[in-house]
């Protein structure tokens, strides 16, 4: 079994009008059955209200399940008992990076979390260390958070997750509130978590750009899953994408248009490089 | 306008002073101004005088920044001086029209004005060489003892914290409202007060809503962090008493002996 793992997992909103009267339910997460397996990087990509950022506070048992079950590391989200263990497993960064910091100095924001769990001292400092080099904010440490940019923050948010060695961390839309710099800032460092330190990742977002180096992506709409696999599959299915309302990076709708016009190209082109590498073969070949 | 607003007044030296624990400042203010009130002889003053000029000489910190305080007492010094100056009844001196200045009145009064001028200043030493969140630890460890009476001490520390990583945040989302209400037509500069506070109406609305909406956030992220109250909390950076901790608590009793033993020579001596 994988890291997380949902079946049939069901949430529902219940609105109530001033008196609490049940006005409506709003299903926004329907019946989502999903398996990761430690080590990988997911994306879970979707338009606003698809349902991705309630999944997402489901895996650090924020929210419980109404229906269905959500397991992480094998622990059932719903066991009151474990809500620490689970959270400490699976670490949380949210949207908004000036909501999320609670030191008034990096390192201190940083250590926050350690505290929280009852680290020794002198190990919450090697923790501290460690993932501000981790995310290449070390030199930062004693910096206040609001002098920081966008980016700079948020790897600040990431690395006070990382100090509680999760093994698994969800990103809720990270990179929404950014600039592009800050924006490739962030998902670099995304990545080297990933790679380097082998921490599977959630990465739910709304920029295409971001999944490419996923190793598997989930499409989300009207709180179902409705397409998956590798960003390769995903992308050859230009026509689908645009009628779920997202968009698909420059290079494969370029490569999708022309291919339409007769040009001889592979479908699912997710760079550049790769579009230019495609297109100087196929010339070639005429 | 309302960035220019600092909080706190920390200044940054590394002197002694700064280096200070936090409760060794805390205490040594609270003794500091305890004393002023219990001196009352002038030779007590010199004492408490001489010695708050050697903890600002160690601190490094320009002496225009704590008059700087001064400047916000001001009002409330004139009318203390001015109060006890013409309304303690006693030995006559000059008389204005309905008012008398007694021999009595002149002694209360420059007690009363070096007391505050004193008061101000040694607690300015303390806010310029420490900073809020230093300020914040030290006060829940001197508290501490207070949870067995169920005083939620860390919550409070917590909260202070936060409010603190808040303050300019807010400010700034202050100064973004103020400027796209400016631009569609509000005024918050002119008219009289009525008019001014009417003004900030449509200002603390959406400030208040954003305010919330952000501890709600702070809250999930907080808990997110395996965050749970103080217990079974370890401190990233735990206050220990360190050698110069200890002189520096000597310092004070041996300036409380000084203050105290002064005032006795001064009686005797019959100044």
């Amino acid at each position: 079994m994988g890291i997380v793992r949902t079946q049939d997992l069901t949430f529902e909103y219940i609105r109530r009008d001033e008196e609490g009267n049940v006005e409506g339910i709003t299903t926004a997460v329907d019946k989502v059955s999903l398996d990761i397996a430690q080590g990988e990087f997911i994306a879970i990509l979707g338009h606003n209200g698809s349902g991705k950022s309630t999944l997402a506070k489901h895996i650090n048992a924020i929210l419980n399940p109404t229906e269905g079950t959500v397991w992480v590391d094998g622990m059932d989200t719903s066991d009151e008992e474990r809500v620490w263990d689970i959270r400490r497993t699976a670490g949380m960064v949210f949207q908004n990076p000036d909501n999320q910091i609670i030191g008034q100095v990096v390192e201190e924001d940083v250590g926050f979390g350690p505290e929280n769990m009852g680290v020794p001292t002198k190990e919450i400092w090697e923790r501290v260390e460690e993932s501000l080099k981790a995310v290449g904010m070390y030199e930062y440490r004693k910096h206040s958070p609001n002098k920081l940019s966008g980016g700079q923050k948020q790897r600040v948010s990431i690395a006070g997750v990382l100090a509680m060695h999760p093994k698994c961390i969800v990103l809720d839309e990270p990179t929404a509130m950014l600039d592009p710099k800050g924006r490739k800032e962030v998902i670099r460092a995304i990545r080297a978590l990933n790679q380097v330190e082998e921490i599977t990742v959630i990465l739910i977002t709304h920029y295409m750009e971001e999944i490419i180096h996923a190793d598997k992506v989930f499409v989300m709409d009207s709180g179902r899953i409705v397409m998956d696999g590798t960003p390769r599959e995903i992308f050859s299915q230009v026509e689908k994408l645009k009628s779920l309302r997202l968009d698909v990076p420059q290079a494969t709708l370029l490569g999708y248009e022309l291919q339409r016009r007769g040009v001889r190209l592979p479908s699912g082109l997710l760079t550049a490089e790769e579009l230019a590498d495609a297109l100087g073969q196929s010339l070639g070949a005429e | 306008m309302l960035r220019d607003i600092t909080l706190g007044q920390y200044y940054q030296t590394e002197s002694v002073i700064h280096r200070l624990d936090p409760r060794v400042k805390l205490g040594g203010t609270l003794l500091y101004i305890v004393s002023l009130f219990v001196f009352g002889h002038f030779l007590g003053y010199a004492v408490a005088a001489l010695f708050l000029a050697m903890v600002i000489r160690l601190s490094h910190v320009p002496f225009r920044f704590m008059v700087k305080g001064m400047k916000a007492i001001l009002f409330l010094m004139l009318i203390t001086v001015g109060f006890n100056l013409f309304l303690t009844p006693g030995e006559e001196l000059v008389s204005l029209w309905k008012l008398s200045v007694t021999r009595e009145g002149v002694r209360t009064a420059v007690n009363m004005a070096v007391r505050l001028v004193m008061l101000v200043i040694g607690s300015s030493v303390m806010t310029l060489t420490t900073t809020p969140n230093n300020l914040t630890d030290g006060m829940e460890r001197m508290l501490g003892p207070l949870r067995v009476f169920r005083v939620p001490v860390h919550e409070v520390a917590m909260m202070m914290s936060i409010a603190l990583r808040f303050i300019p945040i807010l400010m700034e989302e202050t100064d973004k409202i103020m400027k796209a209400q400016t631009a569609r037509g509000a005024d918050f500069e002119g008219g009289n007060i009525v008019q001014r506070a009417k003004a900030l109406v449509p200002l603390l609305v959406p400030l208040f809503i954003s305010a919330f909406r952000r501890a709600n956030d702070l809250a999930m992220a907080m808990e997110a962090r395996c965050y749970r109250g103080g217990e079974g909390r370890t401190k990233m950076k735990p206050l220990v008493y360190e050698g110069r901790d200890k002189i520096a608590y000597l310092c004070i009793l041996l300036y409380l002996a000084a203050g105290i033993g002064a005032g006795y020579l001064g009686r005797f001596l019959g100044i």
